[in-house]
């Protein structure tokens, strides 16, 4: 019995956009985005203003790297900011001020980011739930607990943390560190079998599935990551801001998808890397910086951030535009 | 005969369609053995059986004498069963190395793949295939970005990397050229000299012939028998994969009458050198009243055919003409406002809405016809229109507001098609309109495609059965590889002719 040939007038299924940007065109945004904000803010380039852009930026970079993971895999995870939520509270009530417990609180954030990972790894992979959907429906799992575990912002964290982290080392920011150091993560993971896999599942789930990949384990690897880099980004947020806030995540769900896509990730899965979606946070982080000192009011903030994401996205769906009108 | 695999009793279904009712497989270590029958005769599924990508509802599968629960392709794997499927399991952004290593890529320690290893083995598999790649392995560039054949043979090579000791090929020289063909004959022929069982499935018999040492049949989900090649020719496999079936009286003369060419003037629908990425040049002419089969292997074109003339697929070159008009080929909206209706293969997906009511179904694609000021629908006139389609097909339902889901498959088909015929369409294409439809309700829906030839209708049947086709087509355009490859009319529509006039085409003429 011959298999149906695939339709293509009709997809068997509704996909996510295979659209991606390129390469150069991330790299176009960032310089447009470099020099307004040159432009702006006359200090762009004293390294005091370099050191506090940096240390704001690694929150967005660290829940990119970990959402390029998902969306590699051909998933998306709306619960990543809970995740950084949840992650933050739980070690800034564990620090509680003291620097001897730093260790334990990173491990408890981390542990955090796994626990929510690998939850939403077995809803998505094992149950065969939407994924949008479950990591939607998780994502109030998360924030709920945060709420329990710290109801309103407070709890610090010790001085030698925050004044460390916005310090340089051998004059290199320790924030541009840390990018840096997120960035050889993904190098080295990427060099993993663990990857390699989460990129066939991401580009055909069920070729990948004939050519021996474990599927199932390997999309819930994929979460795993997301929420262990989720973590990360908290852990970045408690030493800038230094002290925690049970709604700081809220925002970055949104941006995470959308420095992946500015990255050059495509939605459906299989194309991309990390490296494009760190490029991508710096983008949309130097927007909010150009928005603040353009003296946008405070009111039009928000609408302005969320058209300049929607430009981006659109940008990145022109050439399948193109590619899909008839050549007659 | 040292048996190598034994399978007996495999049973699969899907959905309403009994795919597999019982087929066995009995094959030798150091044999290349052929799997053959007609469309929907279940041999790809039994291949994926095999292969693990299709788990049987029931079945006693032993490799080497020992019992084997294969329950996915890693359990196949494990027992020593490698694939290369019809529709490939290559991931196109992965590189060609990297897709002949997938799923065991060789690491060095906490799983870090080791790049050279993979190159060295993904090379030693391809190195015979060489000459295929007008002499340079692409071994790093994205798989998806090779042709057909070119994809196929890395296909070929990842199974090899897995050193099978039984190797299932699925349609595997599909989109080969004739020396690609030669080199992996020469690859299965090694291969069965180092006592590998080669289970081999092509529409080529010329191909069975020249590689194969038995045969194994297999008709409507049974196996039927197993004949050694060299003492068997191709009218004895046809003989066995058709069986003895009774000569069916074809359409009544009424509608024949229509179909004579001295009756009736000029063609109503022509179609001329239609051309899309899966169909080469088709064109064919079909007079009102006549019903026009399109048989051939499944895949060949047909689907696709019947799509492009509901303007729903992305056609190249070509034009079809309406009455002598220009058939809007650029979308299925347009397609219907000329009066053209496609009753899809897919009925779930493409046909209905399944957990909407059956009235709302039946009256969605003529509802511009009632709407005042193409504004207003009243209620009343779409619940008699869908009452009248309901009473004129015989549909058996309990409410029109049920989901149309709550019917039989076949009353379902009956909602899907007089969905279009309340739009009084002039050109009918039907799509295996009968798929996973029982007996009675066949004979129903038969009754109705003659119906609507008699009423002036051009009807168009793709079909998978080809005792369907005799019974209901005045001519039949056998399709091979998106052309036309032979016109059958009148007398010539039998069922071992559709069958060999489908398998027969040497594959030279295919290229």
């Amino acid at each position: 019995m011959n298999a149906p040939p695939k339709n293509r007038a009709w997809p068997r299924e509704i996909r996510l956009p295979g659209a991606q940007l390129s390469g150069a065109a991330t790299v176009a945004m960032l310089v447009v985005a470099v020099v307004v904000n040159t432009a702006l803010q006359p200090n762009f380039w004293s390294s005091y203003a370099l050191t506090s852009n940096f240390a704001t930026f690694v929150p967005l970079v660290a829940i990119a790297v970990g959402q390029t993971f998902v969306v590699l895999s051909g998933g998306l995870d709306l619960s990543l900011g809970a995740q950084v939520t949840l992650a933050s509270v739980v070690a800034v009530q564990i620090v509680d001020e003291r620097l001897d417990r730093v260790p334990l609180a990173v491990a408890a954030a981390l542990g955090v980011g796994l626990a929510c990972g690998a939850l939403n790894g077995l809803v998505v992979a094992l149950l065969r739930l939407q994924p949008i959907v479950a990591t939607f429906a998780t994502s109030f799992v998360f924030s709920g607990l945060a709420l329990v575990v710290l109801p309103t912002p407070g709890g610090s964290v010790p001085l030698e943390v925050t004044t460390a982290y916005r310090d340089a080392v051998l004059g290199v920011p320790t924030a541009l560190l840390a990018i840096l150091v997120l960035a050889v993560l993904w190098w080295v993971l990427r060099r993993h079998r663990v990857l390699r896999h989460i990129y066939a599942v991401g580009g055909d789930a069920d070729a990948a599935y004939a050519s021996l990949v474990p599927v199932v384990r390997t999309r819930v690897w994929a979460y795993v990551l997301g929420g262990v880099f989720a973590a990360f980004s908290a852990l970045a947020i408690l030493a800038n801001t230094g002290s925690g806030d049970p709604f700081v995540g809220n925002e970055l769900t949104l941006a995470s998808v959308a420095a992946v896509v500015i990255g050059g990730t495509a939605l459906a899965g299989g194309r991309g890397g990390a490296g494009g979606s760190i490029l991508g946070a710096m983008v949309l982080a130097l927007v909010t910086n150009i928005v603040f000192f353009a003296d946008v009011p405070t009111t039009y903030r928000q609408l302005v951030n969320g058209v300049v994401i929607i430009l981006a996205l659109a940008l990145a769906g022109i050439p399948a535009l193109q590619k899909r009108r008839p050549a007659a | 005969m040292n048996t190598l695999l034994e399978m007996t009793g495999v049973r699969k279904r899907y959905g309403g369609v009994q795919a597999l009712d019982g087929a066995s497989l009995t094959a030798a270590r150091g044999e290349v053995h052929a799997l053959l029958g007609p469309n929907g005769s279940g041999k790809s599924t039994l291949d994926k059986t095999l292969a693990g990508t299709v788990v049987p509802d029931s079945a006693e599968i032993r490799i080497d004498g020992a019992a084997a629960r294969i329950r996915g392709p890693r359990d196949a794997h494990a027992l020593g069963v490698a694939a290369v499927y019809q529709q490939l399991s290559i991931v196109g952004d992965l590189t060609v190395t990297q897709n002949v290593v997938l799923g065991l890529e060789p690491a060095r320690r906490l799983g870090f793949l080791d790049h050279r290893a993979a190159r060295d083995r993904a090379a030693g598999a391809l190195e015979r295939f060489t000459a295929a790649f007008s002499g340079r392995l692409p071994l790093d560039r994205p798989a998806g970005s090779l042709d057909p054949g070119e994809q196929q043979i890395v296909e070929v090579a990842k199974a090899l990397a897995r050193e099978p000791r039984i190797l299932v090929l699925d349609e595997a020289t599909a989109s080969l050229h004739k020396e690609q063909v030669e080199v992996l004959f020469d690859v299965v022929r090694e291969l069965r000299a180092a006592g590998v069982l080669v289970v081999f499935t092509s529409h080529r018999l010329d191909e069975v012939f020249a590689l194969c040492d038995r045969a194994t049949v297999l008709r409507n989900g049974r196996t039927v028998g197993t004949v050694e090649l060299a003492a068997t020719d191709e009218d004895e496999l046809v003989r066995l994969m058709v069986g003895d079936a009774p000569h069916r009286v074809p359409r009544p003369a009424r509608a024949r009458a229509v179909a004579d060419p001295t009756s009736s003037p000029a063609a109503a629908l022509e179609v001329r050198g239609l051309t899309t990425d899966r169909l080469r040049d088709v064109g064919f002419a079909v007079r009102a009243g006549e019903v026009l089969g399109l048989g051939g292997l499944q895949g060949q074109g047909q689907s696709e055919l019947l799509l492009a003339l509901f303007g729903a697929a992305r056609v190249t070159a070509g034009e079809a003409l309406l009455d002598g008009r220009p058939l809007p080929l650029s979308s299925p909206a347009r397609a219907a406002r000329a009066g053209v209706a496609l009753v899809p293969g897919d009925r779930g997906r493409q046909g209905m809405f399944a957990p909407r009511p059956i009235q709302e179904n039946l009256s969605l694609a003529s509802m511009h016809r009632r709407a005042r000021a193409k504004l207003a629908l009243s209620a009343a006139a779409e619940r008699h229109a869908a009452r009248s389609m309901v009473e004129r097909l015989q549909i058996k339902i309990g409410s029109l507001t049920d989901p149309v889901s709550t019917l039989s498959g076949g009353n379902q088909q009956k909602v899907v098609i007089g969905k279009w015929l309340l739009d009084r369409p002039r050109v009918v294409l039907l799509d295996d309109p009968t798929k996973g439809v029982d007996v009675a309700a066949k004979e129903e829906i038969y009754a109705i495609v003659r119906g609507l030839a008699d009423d002036g209708a051009v009807v168009i049947l793709n079909s998978s059965d080809n005792r369907e086709l005799t019974e209901l087509s005045d001519r039949v355009l056998v399709l091979f590889e998106g052309a036309v490859a032979e016109e059958l009319s009148a007398e010539a529509i039998t069922e071992s002719r559709l069958v060999s006039s489908a398998l027969r085409l040497a594959p030279g003429e295919s290229l």
